[in-house]
């Protein structure tokens, strides 16, 4: 089996169009989220600065800019370019353009990752997985396992998670919604605010700036909306991932929490970190900044965190700033320049849990 | 790597709730029809191949659970009901991975992909990759009918790493003449009825790649 490498990254979020201007904005003061007023309430939402009544040809748009950015980044021969396989995570696909355009305007997923694949110039296999907050994660997974087996030599994941009715009616329907604002860790922390992302990255077998250490997954199935209070899927799924990267807890320079706003799936992780590192390593959470972007979650915070990192910082977690003495916590910002073992958490509704392992490159 | 089990069902869409609760002994909880299709298969392939132990699951269809997240948008956004628990994040499919693992069967990894028909060789390529990290794949294809008088369709196989007495050889092969044109709504009904009274080797082909299977011993 060949190793594999995260060989580029691009992204779209709130916080602006592309990488450079996220990581500068991330440096400055926090950003205040919109607000959407499904189901009757004004809830704060992370959007995408891109304007544009039609819900496809703003997709297709946003899809162009970041394949843009990405193919800058990746400088791959335009042959290979064209010969990328597309493997899209999204819980939400392309509902949101029902929103307008009503029945004839919505497409089967696999039309969308069609669509999707065109606007970035790649014409290898398209397809598209839901595994609800993980999908983005479980498309790299999917990467990893075909650079690894040897059929691909680079694969194009995307997580793309856009504007619709539908998750925040839903998400509104369980009252798992904040009403005021993304609190990562926080004591007074009082659900998920959800976000827009757009996120890409390349999965390669040739070295890249990071290389992909281990990809640990477990399956929680203690509930469908979210892991065991006690942590023991997620603390199992880090030791799985700590053991296949041949790391030690005290190897681990950051970890990238999950940290999704709900009081128990926030305590899960927490646990399941202090059972496994003492200290715990510094800690980050995006969704301050990014919202919960769902099944763009896992491209979008690895995008960030990596780009964050290449320009030696560990960003601030915003909305964070009193310590729950439950969770034992303290995401922090500061210099990067020393972090070269990164362990990046992600779980979700129904039950997955994912621990990924990156090391930089020498 | 070696298949066993390879397992066709096709049940008409009016006795799916029957068979459900004939083979799990209650309604599955917050699934809906194609969540418990997939149970229904997955299931049974895993009763063929009669061994137990944690496992990976990779299933694919065309089209999903587009009939429940078209409900999910009627019921949620039109009539202003509350939409069916998970399937307002198009979880219907993903769900099936957790009610497996609830019924006793550590999963350890799990996904559904939307995928072309020509494309499935890729899965056998994908389950190759996570055999690296675990001992048996469960491989399926699932499409919920979408019109009275079609039978709903699950198939399903059990890939592992190790050879297992009556397993069938799987591995990629060179694109040749001699392999066959297959889907992915056919390859694994075709490898089934294949393997039924298998004397050489079976060569099925989709998109670039091809793949052979190897009768048992």
């Amino acid at each position: 089996m060949s190793e594999a490498f995260v060989r580029a990254t691009a992204l779209a979020s709130a916080l602006g169009p592309d990488l450079d201007t996220a990581v500068e904005r991330l440096s400055g003061a926090p950003l205040a989220p919109a607000r959407n007023t499904e189901a009757g309430g004004a809830w704060p939402y992370f959007s995408i600065p891109v304007a544009g009544d039609d819900w496809m040809k703003r997709a297709e748009a946003i899809a162009r800019a970041v394949a843009e950015s990405l193919r800058r980044e990746a400088a791959l021969a335009p042959g290979e370019w064209a010969a990328l396989p597309c493997i899209i995570g999204s819980s939400s696909h392309s509902v949101g353009a029902w929103d307008k355009g009503g029945w004839a305007a919505l497409v089967p997923p696999l039309e969308f990752s069609r669509m999707l694949a065109q606007s970035f110039g790649a014409r290898g296999p398209a397809m598209l997985v839901n595994t609800a907050c993980t999908s983005g994660l479980s498309a790299f997974d999917i990467a990893v396992s075909l650079v690894a087996s040897g059929r691909f030599r680079e694969v194009l994941v995307l997580g793309v998670e856009l504007s619709n009715r539908l998750t925040v009616a839903g998400f509104a329907g369980m009252e798992l919604l904040s009403a005021t604002a993304a609190r990562p860790c926080d004591r007074a922390r009082d659900g998920l605010v959800l976000g827009e992302a757009f996120a890409a990255v390349i999965v390669s077998a040739a070295p890249g700036p990071w290389r992909i250490a281990a990809l640990a997954s477990g399956l929680d199935a203690t509930s469908l909306t979210g892991p065991a209070p006690s942590g023991e899927v997620i603390a199992g799924t880090m030791r799985v991932a700590l053991a296949s990267a041949k790391w030690t807890g005290a190897a681990v320079d950051l970890i990238k929490l999950q940290a999704g706003g709900g009081r128990l799936g926030d305590l899960a992780e927490a646990r399941a970190i202090r059972e496994l590192f003492a200290p715990p390593p510094q800690t980050v959470s995006l969704k301050g900044a990014l919202g919960h972007t769902l099944g763009a979650s896992g491209p979008a915070e690895l995008a960030l965190t990596l780009a964050s990192l290449a320009h030696g910082r560990v960003p601030a977690t915003w909305g964070f700033a009193t310590p729950d003495d439950e969770l034992g916590l303290k995401p922090a910002g500061g210099d990067g320049k020393g972090v070269s073992r990164v362990l990046f958490n992600l779980s979700g509704f129904g039950g997955n849990v994912m621990s990924l392992a990156l090391e930089k490159s020498r | 790597m070696y298949l066993l089990a390879p397992t066709v069902l096709r049940i008409a869409p009016e006795a799916l709730p029957a068979q459900v609760r004939a083979r799990f002994g209650s309604e599955l909880r917050r699934s809906g029809a194609f969540a418990q299709l997939c149970m229904l298969g997955a299931q049974a392939c895993l009763d063929a191949a009669g061994e137990d132990g944690p496992l990976a699951v990779l299933w694919s269809s065309r089209l999903g659970a587009l009939h429940a997240s078209r409900a999910a948008l009627d019921e949620s956004l039109q009539r202003g009901e509350p939409a069916m628990p998970f399937t307002f994040i198009g979880m219907q499919p993903h769900l099936a991975g957790v009610l497996l693992a609830q019924r006793a069967h550590p999963v350890t990894r799990s996904a559904h992909l939307h995928l072309a028909d020509e494309d499935w060789p890729l899965l056998l390529s994908m389950a190759q990759g996570w055999l690296a990290e675990c001992e048996r794949v469960l491989v399926g294809r699932v499409e919920e009918s979408d019109s009275g008088g079609v039978a709903h369709r699950s198939d399903w196989c059990l890939l592992r790493k190790k050879p297992l007495a009556g397993a069938i050889r799987l591995e990629p092969a060179p694109q040749q003449d001699a392999s066959l044109a297959a889907t992915a709504e056919d390859w694994i009904a075709r490898v089934a009825a294949w393997a039924i009274d298998s004397k050489a080797p079976l060569l099925l082909r989709g998109g670039d790649q091809a793949w052979r299977f190897t009768p048992k011993k």
